[in-house]
């Protein structure tokens, strides 16, 4: 599996696992925690205590930041399992049954696309601020759609293709056929909308924590925190960049691990 | 005679590989050429390198004259169209699939003629006419059978009046009546102009005529006029190929060895989504026996057999399954496309452990049937798509016949494969068949490989 990613999704996945293996050292040795206050030592420059520095209230940025990516990670692996699982198992069920489930599924999917994904998530994490569960819910609920069209857009081709037939006639049950047949062919797909769908699922969060309906203060959330320090760009820019900085390398790393070779593209007729 | 083509010591390489050795051919005003030989053996390079169109990654070696003058990659390009032309292999794929058929020969008079829309309408028209397709003019390619995709193929391509036409397996696939057709409209297209195909099909180099160059492996084996080199071969490789073709082989023994009916259809009436291709099919199938089905390209001869199979709903009549404790997986069907019937996902060796596994298959049989079928173990450490079509193809004998078939299904196995092997495919299948008492229902444009092979025929109008 190794062997067969490219140089630049090594790249991606090294820089993914060190963001990941940093939150979690850092997470496990401070000395501080996310919401420990201290007003004398406020917007102070990196130093042998405070390696990140301090923000406006005197916290600590680096536990802080760990806090943060951890909490990106998680909603983003959560989000891609839940939404590719959902995706593709009602794409290869679609395809597979078609007529009425098809017709029924696809009328649903309209809908779903006919309405802007940000807002929905706006809508319904209005409902909800501050709520983990309901921001995991409602960007799982914008994502699978992806998934499902490309999904049953290829298994509907492998449906009719002599390779299934064959493996049909021989007596093999659906899993097989499934694991054989429409599994390979749709595997890459799969991986590259999971990993850009890591990186939207972490942006999403971001921005409605900018927006201030996503994760509510005093937890550490990437989005909140940028829009937080922002009033001190002046005074503390170093403190802004942080959690600016770190979006960007987490996008980054789940993007250039999407980058699928071209053979690898071209395998999937 | 006035000399189209002249090319000197023209060799391809791909970096140290040499994939064409060099040679020297001149092509003369309404003498054909004909370049017979094998998959692999460099015929389709040449025809790239004569009308340009080698790949960067080779480079070309020697000269290539065309019209008496001296071409490069680069300035055969203005030749194309107007002077010479190519016939692709497959040619719904060389048609757009989403515009009538008139139009694809209408746009040649409209953009390289500059007619006008109305006059190059007509002319289309009458193009059309004279190749029979004038009723399907408004169809697009999907809706046309092959033989009137490639006519409309060569339509289209010959509109443009090119005087020389070369043609690459121009009757892959087609059935025999189709096949004449097309090498008669061929002949009909490039005369007072130069005609150079390329072939495996023996019959079709003979109806050609002309000169024939006999190429293996790059190399030229055996060149000369078509009467000589076909009726007086001197090089064996020549000759086995010449053997390899259906009208050659020696007739097998006739006759039924077990009177035990398999299956059996009355008054049947196939189609498909609901629209009959042919009607009135009454027969028997024995255990053991070998049924021929020809027929017409679109006249349903694997609708016949997929709907034997249960595939297809019939349109009337009745399919009757006369062999009651048989389990349905002994009910198998061989394609005509080897590699599409086959996953790449996994090597041939783990779909053969996955049928082992489904069916409890004593894997002590493997070996002598492997044997047998020539099939060499170190093939199962690979995947579908790092086999030839005829190792393929014959995996997927050993695959069916593991599952004891009492009815085998064969969709033109062979057609998508060299003579040679399409040769020792079948006879291995029918010996097999034989051997198992299964009875086999052998699909084929080819009325004497049925001939020759089957014990009974069906016909279908």
């Amino acid at each position: 599996m190794i062997k067969s990613l490219s140089l630049n999704q090594k790249l991606g996945l090294t820089l993914l696992l060190g963001l990941f293996a940093f939150a979690v050292l850092v997470g496990g040795f401070s000395p501080y925690t996310i919401d420990e206050q201290n007003l004398s030592i406020r917007l102070i420059t990196p130093n042998s205590d405070h390696w990140f520095g301090t923000d406006h209230f005197g916290r600590d940025m680096m536990t802080r930041l760990a806090s943060a990516i951890v909490l990106s990670f998680s909603l983003g692996v959560f989000c891609v399992l839940t939404s590719s699982i959902l995706g593709v198992t009602l794409g290869v069920c679609s395809a597979w049954a078609g007529g009425r489930v098809e017709q029924s599924l696809d009328v649903l999917v309209n809908i779903l696309l006919a309405l802007p994904g940000l807002v929905l998530v706006l809508l319904l994490s209005a409902i909800a601020p501050g709520s983990f569960v309901v921001l995991y819910f409602a960007i799982s609920l914008v994502q699978w759609v992806e998934y499902y069209r490309v999904t049953r857009a290829i298994t509907r081709t492998l449906m009719d293709s002599p390779e299934r037939q064959v493996s049909v006639m021989m007596g093999f049950g659906k899993w097989y056929q499934f694991k054989r047949h429409i599994w390979p062919a749709i595997s890459s797909s799969v991986f590259t909308m999971a990993a850009f769908g890591g990186a939207n699922a972490i942006l999403m969060m971001a921005s409605l924590g900018f927006v201030a309906v996503g994760i509510q203060p005093p937890l550490a959330e990437l989005g909140l925190m940028s829009v937080e320090l922002f009033p001190f760009y002046v005074e503390a820019p170093w403190v802004l960049m942080q959690p600016l900085i770190v979006v960007a390398l987490l996008v980054l790393g789940f993007h250039l691990l999407a980058g699928a070779s071209r053979e690898s593209l071209n395998s999937t007729h | 005679m006035n000399l189209l083509i002249q090319l000197t010591d023209l060799s391809i390489n791909a970096k140290e590989l040499e994939l064409l050795q060099p040679l020297s051919l001149s092509l003369y005003q309404d003498k054909p050429l004909t370049i017979l030989g094998q998959t692999g053996s460099g015929k389709s390079l040449l025809a790239q390198a004569i009308i340009g169109l080698l790949p960067n990654e080779l480079s070309q070696q020697g000269q290539v004259e065309v019209f008496g003058k001296l071409h490069d990659r680069g300035s055969l390009v203005s030749l194309w169209g107007k002077e010479v032309i190519m016939l692709p292999q497959e040619p719904w794929r060389a048609l757009d699939p989403l515009m009538p058929a008139y139009q694809q020969v209408l746009e040649v008079y409209e953009c390289l003629h500059g007619l006008t829309h109305e006059q190059a309408f007509n002319q289309a028209m009458d193009d059309l006419d004279k190749v029979d397709l004038k009723s399907s003019a408004s169809k697009r390619p999907g809706q046309l059978s092959g033989g009137m995709a490639q006519r409309l193929a060569v339509t289209a391509a010959t509109a443009g009046g090119a005087k020389l036409i070369l043609a690459d397996e121009p009757t892959k696939g087609l059935d025999v009546s189709r096949r004449n057709d097309i090498v008669q409209l061929l002949l009909q297209s490039a005369q007072g102009g130069g005609l150079l195909t390329i072939t495996h099909d023996i019959e079709v180099a003979r109806q050609i005529g002309g000169d024939i160059i006999v190429m293996k492996e790059g190399v030229v084996v055996e060149q000369g006029s078509a009467e000589q080199v076909l009726n007086q071969p001197e090089h064996s490789y020549t000759q086995s190929l010449i053997g390899a073709d259906p009208r050659h082989w020696d007739q097998r023994t006739k006759g039924l060895i077990d009177k035990k009916p398999v299956l059996s259809a009355t008054s049947l009436a196939i189609g498909r989504n609901g629209q009959a291709l042919s009607a009135g099919i009454d027969f028997t199938i024995h255990a053991g026996e070998v049924v021929g089905v020809v027929g017409d390209s679109g006249s349903g001869k694997s609708t016949l057999g997929d709907t034997l199979l249960n595939l297809l709903p019939p349109i009337s009549g009745k399919v009757n399954k006369r062999v009651s404790q048989a389990k349905p997986y002994q009910w198998l069907k061989l394609f005509q496309d080897p590699p599409a019937a086959f996953t790449s996902s996994v090597s041939l060796g783990v779909l053969l452990e996955d049928v082992i596994n489904l069916h409890q298959i004593d894997r002590a049989r493997i070996a002598p049937l492997m044997n047998k079928l020539k099939l060499a173990p170190e093939l199962l450490a690979r995947r579908s798509t790092e086999v030839s079509g005829g190792e393929l193809q014959r995996f997927a004998i050993l695959r069916a016949l593991l599952l004891d078939p009492i009815f085998l299904f064969a969709d033109e196995p062979t057609s998508r494969l060299d003579p040679i092997i399409a040769k020792e495919v079948t006879d291995l299948l029918v010996n097999l068949a034989k051997e198992k008492g299964c009875a086999l229902l052998l699909v084929s444009h080819d009325p004497h490989m049925i001939e020759k092979r089957c014990d009974t025929v069906v016909q279908l109008k």
